[in-house]
């Protein structure tokens, strides 16, 4: 779509170089700083997803500053180019004040290349501000006009955290300037940015790579799907024992894992339902006959999920295998794209590390995940009479768009009773 | 038994001026008069410096997605060329310069890519706003030539399409019912090789595409679509057939989009370099200057002169469709119907306000109706 530029003139914003399309790489500058550029005439050479293209300037004007170097990715909707204009040009770089800047922002600050709060002002002038209804609920609470406040959020959009800044301006004129010219602070809302702390920072850490990517993935499983946990324990007492005979039979050592994938795997096949996916685009449910687990997989980069596809084909000894190379694999970084998604259901083993139960947040799309915690000695009771057994808490995360209560607890039921009753869940061994 | 052929048919190809500049004094002599020939080629340039500057627009944001048409301009211009003003021209999107030579105001092409649905409010001339579905066109020139039989005015329906639309069953229901029906309808397929990134071969297993149209039992021919003289020559075959005959033809006219599918494409990941340098030869930029400096029609002076007139044009033509205030939302429902519908006007209501957090009540109702018109 046309994207709008500034009438000034006084910047290039980059626009939406295909369909749909949301950064580019930038090739190679075809302009310098001080260059007088014609209309039509090509910045740059950028690639997108999709095309290698060449950037033209929209009007004529002189270069004031290139915003990005070679190799960079460029958001669209971010400042790819400055021009000078005016005397006072290269003073003025960010877009005219037009009255809705609430706060001291020094007009010098360069204004790192993917920062929002440039879309945000640009979007937002006219008159009317844009905001969910929740925003403005906060604001009419708290008699705010919604249409002073100064937006930061995707788009142009006012955000909760931009009522509150709004309320209290005083903290605004603590923003310090160092921070604001380093890269990065990228895109991130300029409320956030104000409440930090700054005294007794041992390390910035970038939020950046695995650890955004795990943000972002997480956040979006929150926002969108409806989480609900079933808890419960498994006496997995005769498992143990059953697991310590097949470790000295074969050889090796069996984690508990393989025994509890083996059961989810006869779970989720009595219980499709939860080995099912969510298109929110299509607005489907896709139901899967085939089963990828997941497995969640601490690494010191942060946790990633490495898929085991088709575990229903695999054996108790192959999926421990499986799982040990898939882990190692994401620890020494040589895992394979394909084997980091396409699951239908995942598990979280946090026992091993210790811990009981959690809530787990669900790997979107799917729709369930399975939290192990760490199998304990307990005193149990049978028949009236106490009995030292292990106990295994498992915790159950569902999509209550997609599973109900009764269904999630119907599955946990199955895969307890599996884990419960090895002659029922390992017949051959 | 015997057997006995009971169908035997072949398909013609036409050519009047090849790209080596042989002309066939035979077929293209005095069909078009000298000065035609010139203002279609000063059309052209003017039609390419407006290609490469929407193209350019897009680039920097000034407009949505926009599709090339570098290469392509004969067949819709020489179909623009002889058709009757009463007559309808039904086009997808890639005969800008047909549409521009019939009469249509280049802004409001502009428009339409900057979605803005004034672009599609033509009564300038008799063509219809670009479909970008594909094939939804062939349809409603079928529709357009059927009325006009019913009307008895004696217009007649010219439509565009790709090769690739005549995959799609809109062209086999549009083309069954103008030859069952006997309806004055000219089918002109702009066989560019290529539907999106599928090579002709892929979705068309025939020699031919013209012999799709053979099926339903019409006219078909395929002629060098980047030859400006057998285009004007088969059109116009075609333009009588259905005027006197009320008879549809089915053209096929082999092309090539010297650019980009859209600018949401990028034709080299899939096309071969070779192709696009033999296609560059084929040029119908190119092959017409030639015939025109041959003849002493032309000089390059008179070229200068109008390269510059077409930047200024097409400036001129950007500026207008720049400096239109911004369409309203309220366009997207209004456009649909002549009137508005119930449901309609609830989801331009719902638009308003509720997606802005607003309660309707609160919206004053001179805002709410305030559409651009």
């Amino acid at each position: 779509m046309a994207t709008k530029q500034p009438s000034d003139k006084s910047h290039f914003i980059l626009p939406d170089l295909g369909e749909g399309v949301h950064e580019a790489e930038l090739i190679k500058w075809r302009v310098e700083v001080g260059d007088t550029v014609q209309e039509h005439q090509t910045l740059a050479e950028m690639e997108t997803d999709k095309a290698l293209v060449e950037v033209p300037s929209p009007w004529t004007g002189v270069i004031a500053s290139l915003n990005g170097n070679e190799g960079d990715i460029i958001n669209v909707g971010s400042i790819l180019v400055n021009y000078s204009v005016g005397e006072n040009a290269t003073k003025n770089d960010a877009p005219p004040d037009t009255g809705c800047v609430v706060g001291a922002v020094d007009d010098n600050i360069s204004i790192p290349t993917s920062f929002s709060r440039t879309e945000a002002t640009t979007n937002k002038c006219g008159d009317k501000a844009i905001a969910t209804p929740a925003v403005r609920r906060i604001a009419k609470e708290k008699s705010v006009d919604i249409n002073t406040v100064t937006p930061t959020g995707r788009g142009g959009r006012v955000t909760a955290s931009d009522v509150e800044s709004h309320l209290s301006p005083a903290k605004k004129q603590n923003i310090p300037a160092v921070p604001i010219v380093e890269p990065e602070l990228e895109a991130t809302p300029l409320a956030t940015r104000v409440s930090v702390p700054q005294e007794g920072v041992m390390e910035r850490i970038p939020f950046r790579g695995i650890r955004k990517k795990i943000a972002e993935a997480l956040t979006h499983s929150l926002k969108t799907a409806a989480h609900f946990q079933v808890v419960d324990e498994a006496d997995v007492t005769k498992l143990e024992q059953r697991r310590n005979a097949l470790s000295e039979l074969v050889g090796k050592k069996f984690s508990l894992l393989p025994f509890i994938m083996t059961a989810v795997v006869r779970g989720l096949k009595e219980h499709p339902i939860l080995n099912s996916t969510v298109d929110d685009f299509v607005e489907e449910i896709l139901v899967h006959n085939i089963i990828n687990l997941g497995c969640a997989v601490d690494t010191d980069q942060g946790l990633m999920v490495a898929v085991l596809k088709n575990a229903d084909d695999l054996s108790l000894v192959q999926l421990s295998d499986e799982t040990a190379r898939l882990a190692k694999e994401c620890r020494d970084r040589t895992i394979k794209r394909e084997e980091l998604s396409g699951g239908t259901f995942t598990i979280s083993n946090v026992g091993s590390y210790g811990g009981m139960f959690t809530t787990p947040i669900i790997n979107y799309p799917e729709v369930a995940i399975l939290g192990v915690g760490r199998a304990k000695e307990q005193v149990l009771t049978k028949d009236g009479a106490f009995y030292a057994g292990k106990v295994l808490p498992l915790s159950l995360s569902c999509d209550h768009r997609v599973v109900d209560g009764a269904a999630g607890a119907k599955f946990l039921r199955t895969v307890i009773e599996l884990l419960e009753n090895p002659e029922e869940l390992m017949p051959t061994i | 038994m015997p057997v006995k052929t009971v169908f035997e048919t072949k398909i013609q190809h036409v050519s009047i001026l090849d790209e080596l500049g042989n002309f066939d004094e035979a077929l293209g002599g005095g069909l078009i008069p000298d000065e035609d020939v010139v203002a279609m080629y000063k059309h052209i340039l003017v039609c390419r410096r407006f290609d490469e500057i929407a193209f350019k627009l897009q680039r920097s944001g000034r407009m949505g997605t926009y599709p090339e048409n570098r290469g392509q301009e004969v067949p819709s211009l020489a179909a623009a060329y002889v058709l009757q003003k009463k007559d309808w021209m039904v086009t997808c999107y890639r005969e800008n310069a047909g549409l521009f030579w019939r009469g249509l105001p280049m802004e409001k092409i502009l428009l339409h890519w900057m979605g803005d649905e004034r672009g599609n409010h033509i009564d300038e001339c008799n063509v219809t706003p670009l479909a970008i579905a594909i094939g939804s066109q062939m349809l409603h020139a079928t529709g357009l030539g059927w009325a006009s039989k019913y009307q008895k005015n004696g217009a007649i329906a010219c439509t565009f399409f790709g090769d690739g639309a005549t995959s799609e069953g809109d062209f086999h229901e549009a083309a069954n019912f103008a030859a069952n029906l006997n309806l004055p309808v000219v089918f002109v397929c702009q066989n560019n090789g290529w539907a999106i990134s599928t090579p002709t071969k892929v979705e068309c297993s025939a020699p031919t595409v013209a012999q799709r149209g053979l099926a339903y039992g019409m006219e078909c021919v395929q002629v060098d679509g980047n030859d400006l003289f057998a285009m004007v020559r088969v059109v116009k075959d075609a333009v009588e057939n259905a005027r006197k005959n009320n008879r549809p033809t089915f053209i096929e006219a082999l092309t090539y989009r010297l650019g980009d599918h859209t600018t949401a494409d990028d034709a080299r990941r899939y096309r071969d370099a070779d192709e696009l340098a033999m296609w560059e030869k084929r040029d119908p930029v190119i092959r017409l200057r030639n015939y025109l400096e041959k003849r002493d029609l032309w000089s390059q002076e008179q070229e200068d002169g109008q390269v510059a007139l077409a930047e200024t044009t097409v400036a001129a033509v950007v500026k207008i469709a720049e400096e239109i205030d911004a369409p309203t939302t309220n366009d997207i429902f209004d456009s649909m119907y002549e009137g508005i519908t119930p449901e309609l006007q609830k989801q331009r209501q719902t638009l308003r306000t509720s997606s802005l957090g607003q309660d309707p009540s609160q919206v004053p109702a001179k805002s709410q109706e305030g559409a651009v018109q």
